[in-house]
């Protein structure tokens, strides 16, 4: 029973809209017409928290954003996943440097993280792949195929 | 079995099978209609919806259903339990209610009432209360401005609702919907009003909460309106109860205006399941096209426009009946 | 223009010496050195004759504090640095907030990262910053943050009244616009007063570009504004090579154009479909990101990245442009001419859309001049100013093209705008393509650690939002000594608060929508 709902949980991931800085236009592109999100059933991106199972972090995180994403992670409801997009959400990006006081030096610092996405910032296949890896998480294996070793 | 029939009486049974049957037909109904919903919008967005689970993703909704099943039930803290909990039960209830009455063929109809439109009319306020403890339960600002909103316009949208269907009732002079569809063999009504047609079809719109006038739960403005703090199967609740009223506008202006189940060679609900549908595409093909309307444009356009020309409509109607 | 404003401001200022600078090299005309008791008075002296404050910049030499006001002029090109020196030991100095308005932010700002007390202010709480940074950030040396300070800078709390409630509009919300707070306080569906809280983005470039060189600060440029990259790429290097003397060869500077021509499109585009987002119409959305796919299918292979292009380099360009980029573009220019009467048809016609953004957030002339507006919001209230026209950098002097005028300043007229610049943009890229030269695209012996001789630049350049401005001091090292991005964001939301008074919810949001504002930019 568990494996079936992990499956549709796997397939019908909701994401919230997070979007804070540059990586999030590319979010945007992944979900237009092109690079189409919503094949995987991740369409609807709801806006309130609360009916929302994937909250994907794009962009830089300062001191001041900090409390509010934490507060939003906290109202989702569980099961649910992050995604920490681009290099500024991983470990605070292009704006670390001795002596900086606003930037967060990523985001697991603050909630606990599923997926890595790098880039700066990282191209739409770059998010689908992250994705997928996101539903061999949950699911355990993947349905979709991945890209070929060539080396 | 005998026994059964015996206990409770024939017409009781034919009620209990009728009523489950519609809770199947509104559950399939809802999931036909999101999967529906997200091909539709693909397409008139220049790609495809969901593809990947299941062949043309139709699994995808059940998918989605199974997914809010399995999320964790939250009640925040600060909100108004008694209210809080009803409002997504309430909302399903002038839903059932009107699917008892409509008929979807010249046998299939729960019950055949002889005020079957008033009552259909008069449960569909009963959503407007539920929507308003939704808003207020939450005790969240975005969700009591989209609460108010919602009022105010399914308020003043109900009147040229009325309005519109009040001459057909008069060409007929019958309130129940079966003798609506009947009254139609020879033309649908939607030649002889036209104009009631219209009115009625834009009035529908705006009860049932869809873009163009989707204020309530305006996304960009107030985070998702009424339903901001229900999260997994309640939230799935207000969903359901959306889209099964699509359905039923659609279905009531089949009923009203294009002849109901009557069609040739086909079965007759084959033909009201294909009219129905055929308007429910054009509801979703509206919300992908236009802008949302503001909310005293919205207003103006129902007090201002709607109502004076649905009564003008009826005083038509109601002088060519008299000749 | 300039001799007038000379003989009229020494008429003015007897004891004060006005210096000429040469235009090319500072960015200036005339310069003027006042004690704080002058201000006021100078301040009035421009407000009297149509000029507006084009940046307030503050630089930190460590033996004394100076205040730079550059003031502009819409009608004719004159600028005047005026420039205040304050002691650093207990900074004061008197506001001009009553007199041009947009002071009122630009002093908060400088309050917050420099500790300078201006006298007769309104409201000095932090705009930026947050408690919790105990030192100034742009001060050379940790100068710790006096507790009067503390106290004054963190009191802003958002509170109801009997009858009006606050609610917050962000700093996470589905528009598409970023990290912006807006605390709107409400009475039903009316606001009263709407007061933004920035800061959620800072990113502290100011405070990098003084720790790295110049080469290396080029990545951050783009960053800044995600949408319009090229154009603060452009206007970065173009301002580093005029303080340098640096000239660029005709080939480099015609792709140049192309280049900023294409992001212009393409920021544009992106802001018409986040606007029909915000109004509900989620479809032009999807039209519009397929005309930026095509825009980055051409522009990738050639800068090598796909939103925050760095693709200038002092002295022109590092990479050349070759035959499947001009293909790519006539392309792409033919199919684009289809296009506008697609959006005309979707859009322009649009009854709903008319009827939502007709007469909404009126901004009259005077008020755009007092609050420093510029970009298509300024060309909507109808002042014609083109930063392109008016200083051209690049090639931009050889390009033929009028500058679109809307004549209420409503939501809709700044749709017009942005509409007619698009169909410039592909006016513009066509003749730079039919006048593309041959020729080397970067300039020979160009340091690689460019050390500028001593001085100051204040440099302009148009961006898809509006007058971006850049202020570099260099002392000669290969680090900037200080540089000051004047975002035209920045200005463009010090409208918002009292246009959206008296209005509703829906249109405050179709108000902050039609301004096309880019968060990271204001937060820099």
């Amino acid at each position: 029973m568990e494996k079936v709902l992990n499956l549709a949980r796997a397939n019908s991931l909701w994401p919230m809209t997070f979007g804070l800085a540059c990586c999030a236009i590319e979010m945007m592109s992944t979900a237009m017409s092109r690079f189409d999100l919503d094949r995987f059933g991740a369409g609807v991106f709801r806006g309130t928290p609360r009916q929302a199972d994937l909250m994907i972090v794009t962009g830089t995180v300062t001191k001041k954003m900090a409390p509010v994403l934490v507060t939003l992670y906290e109202q989702m409801p569980s099961p649910k996943w992050v995604i920490a997009m681009g290099n500024c959400a991983i470990s605070g990006g292009p704006f670390v440097f001795e002596g900086q006081y606003n930037v967060i030096e990523g985001v697991d610092l603050l909630v606990p993280v599923d997926v890595y996405v790098p880039g700066c910032p990282p191209r739409p296949e770059g998010l689908l792949e992250g994705f997928l890896k996101l539903e061999e998480k949950i699911t355990g294996k993947r349905s979709f195929p991945g890209p070929e070793n060539r080396w | 079995m005998e026994q059964i029939v015996n206990m409770i009486g024939w017409e009781a049974l034919k009620m209990i099978i009728g009523l489950v049957g519609v809770l199947v037909f509104v559950v399939l109904n809802a999931l036909i209609l999101t999967w529906a919903e997200r091909k539709v919008a693909g397409h008139m967005q220049r790609r495809i919806g969901p593809k990947e689970v299941g062949p043309y993703g139709l699994i995808q909704p059940i998918a989605d259903a199974l997914k809010l099943l399995g999320k964790e039930i939250l009640t925040p803290r600060a909100v108004d339990r008694p209210l809080y909990f009803l409002a997504p039960i309430i909302i399903f209830v002038p839903v059932l209610v009107s699917f008892i009455v409509i008929p979807f063929d010249a046998s299939l109809l729960v019950k055949d009432i002889n005020v079957g439109i008033l009552l259909i009319l008069a449960f569909s306020s009963l959503s407007v209360l539920s929507i308003l403890m939704a808003g207020w339960g939450s005790n969240n600002k975005y969700a009591l401005i989209g609460a108010i909103r919602s009022v105010a316009q399914n308020i003043a949208y109900e009147i040229p609702l009325l309005l519109a269907l009040l001459p057909v009732i008069m060409m007929v002079n019958s309130f129940s919907l079966k003798s609506i569809v009947e009254a139609q063999k020879g033309l649908w009504f939607v030649f002889y009003q036209p104009l009631a047609f219209c009115i009625y079809f834009v009035a529908g719109v705006a009860e049932t909460n869809r873009t163009p006038f989707d204020l309530p739960e305006a996304e960009s403005e107030l985070v998702a309106g009424y339903h901001t703090e229900y999260s997994g199967m309640r939230f799935a609740l207000f969903f359901l109860a959306e889209y099964t009223n699509i359905f039923i506008v659609s279905a009531i202006a089949v009923t009203f205006f294009l002849g109901g189940y009557q069609g040739p060679f086909l079965p007759g609900i084959v033909w009201f399941l294909l009219k129905s549908y055929l308007l429910v595409f054009v509801i979703m093909w509206l919300r992908w096209t236009y802008p949302r309307v503001r909310f005293d444009q919205l207003l103006n356009i129902s007090w201002k426009a709607l109502i004076p020309l649905a009564f003008i409509n009826l005083l038509i109607t109601g002088g060519l009946l008299k000749l | 223009m300039v001799e007038k404003i000379k003989t009229e401001l020494g008429a003015a200022l007897k004891e004060i010496p006005i210096g000429e600078s040469d235009y090319r090299e500072r960015g200036y005309h005339l310069f003027a050195e006042v004690a704080s008791s002058d201000l006021l008075n100078v301040a009035r002296f421009f407000d009297e004759r149509g000029f507006y404050l084009a940046a307030l910049i503050c630089v930190d030499y460590l033996e004394y504090l100076e205040l730079v006001y550059i003031f502009s002029n819409h009608v004719s090109l004159c600028k005047v640095k005026v420039a205040l020196k304050i002691e650093p030991a207990r900074p004061v100095a008197p506001t001009i907030s009553t007199i041009f308005d947009c002071a009122c932010w630009y002093e908060r700002e400088i309050r917050e990262f420099f500790g300078v007390t201006f006298e007769g202010h309104p409201n000095m709480t932090y705009l930026f910053l947050h408690e919790g940074i105990d030192y100034y950030p742009l001060r050379k040396g940790q100068i710790p943050v006096s507790d009067e300070d503390k106290k004054s800078l963190g009191s802003f709390r958002p509170e109801g009244g009997e009858d009006t409630f606050c609610v917050n509009l962000g700093p996470q919300h589905p528009s598409t616009h970023g990290v912006l707070r807006v605390v709107l306080k409400m009475d039903g569906e009316y606001i009263e007063e709407a007061e933004p809280v920035l800061g959620y983005l800072h990113r502290m470039h100011e405070k990098m570009a003084e720790n790295r060189g110049y080469l290396q600060f080029l990545p951050n440029t783009g960053r800044m504004d995600y949408l319009g990259a090229m154009s603060f790429n452009l206007g970065y290097v173009t301002a580093v090579e005029r303080l340098c003397g640096i000239a660029v060869p005709d080939r480099a500077n015609y792709v140049r154009v192309i280049a900023t021509e294409l992001n212009r499109l393409s920021s544009h585009l992106m802001w018409l479909g986040a606007y029909l987002a915000d109004l509900g119409a989620l479809t032009p959305f999807l039209f519009v990101f397929d005309d930026r796919e095509q825009i980055n299918d051409i522009l990738e292979p050639v800068t090598g990245s796909r939103l925050t292009y760095c693709y200038f380099r002092f002295g022109g360009l590092y990479n050349d442009v070759d035959e499947a980029f001009i293909a790519g573009t006539k392309a792409f220019i033919e199919r684009m001419k289809g296009r506008f009467s697609l959006y005309e048809k979707l859009v322009t016609g649009n009854v709903i859309f008319i009827n939502r953004t007709r007469g909404i957030g009126v901004i009259a002339k005077e008020r755009a001049r007092k609050q420093a507006v510029s970009g298509p919001v300024l060309r909507a209230t109808g002042i014609a100013m083109d930063m392109r026209k008016t200083e051209p950098c690049a090639a931009y002097g050889e390009m033929d093209f009028d500058v679109p005028v809307g004549t209420r300043g409503d939501a809709l007229d700044m749709y017009h705008v942005r509409v007619k610049e698009m169909e410039n943009a592909v006016k513009i890229i066509e003749q730079a393509l039919a006048g593309l030269p041959e020729g080397p695209i970067m300039t020979e012996k160009v340091p690689k650690k460019l050390k500028p001789p001593k001085g100051d630049l204040y440099h302009t350049v148009e961006t898809p939002r509006g007058e971006l401005g850049i202020y570099i001091v260099s002392d000669e090292s290969d680090t900037p000594y200080r540089m000051k991005w004047r975002v035209p964001s920045f200005s463009n939301l010090m409208v918002f608060p009292e246009l959206a008074k008296g209005n509703l919810l829906a249109d405050a949001v179709a108000i902050l929508g039609s301004l096309d504002l880019v968060i990271p930019e204001i937060d820099r």
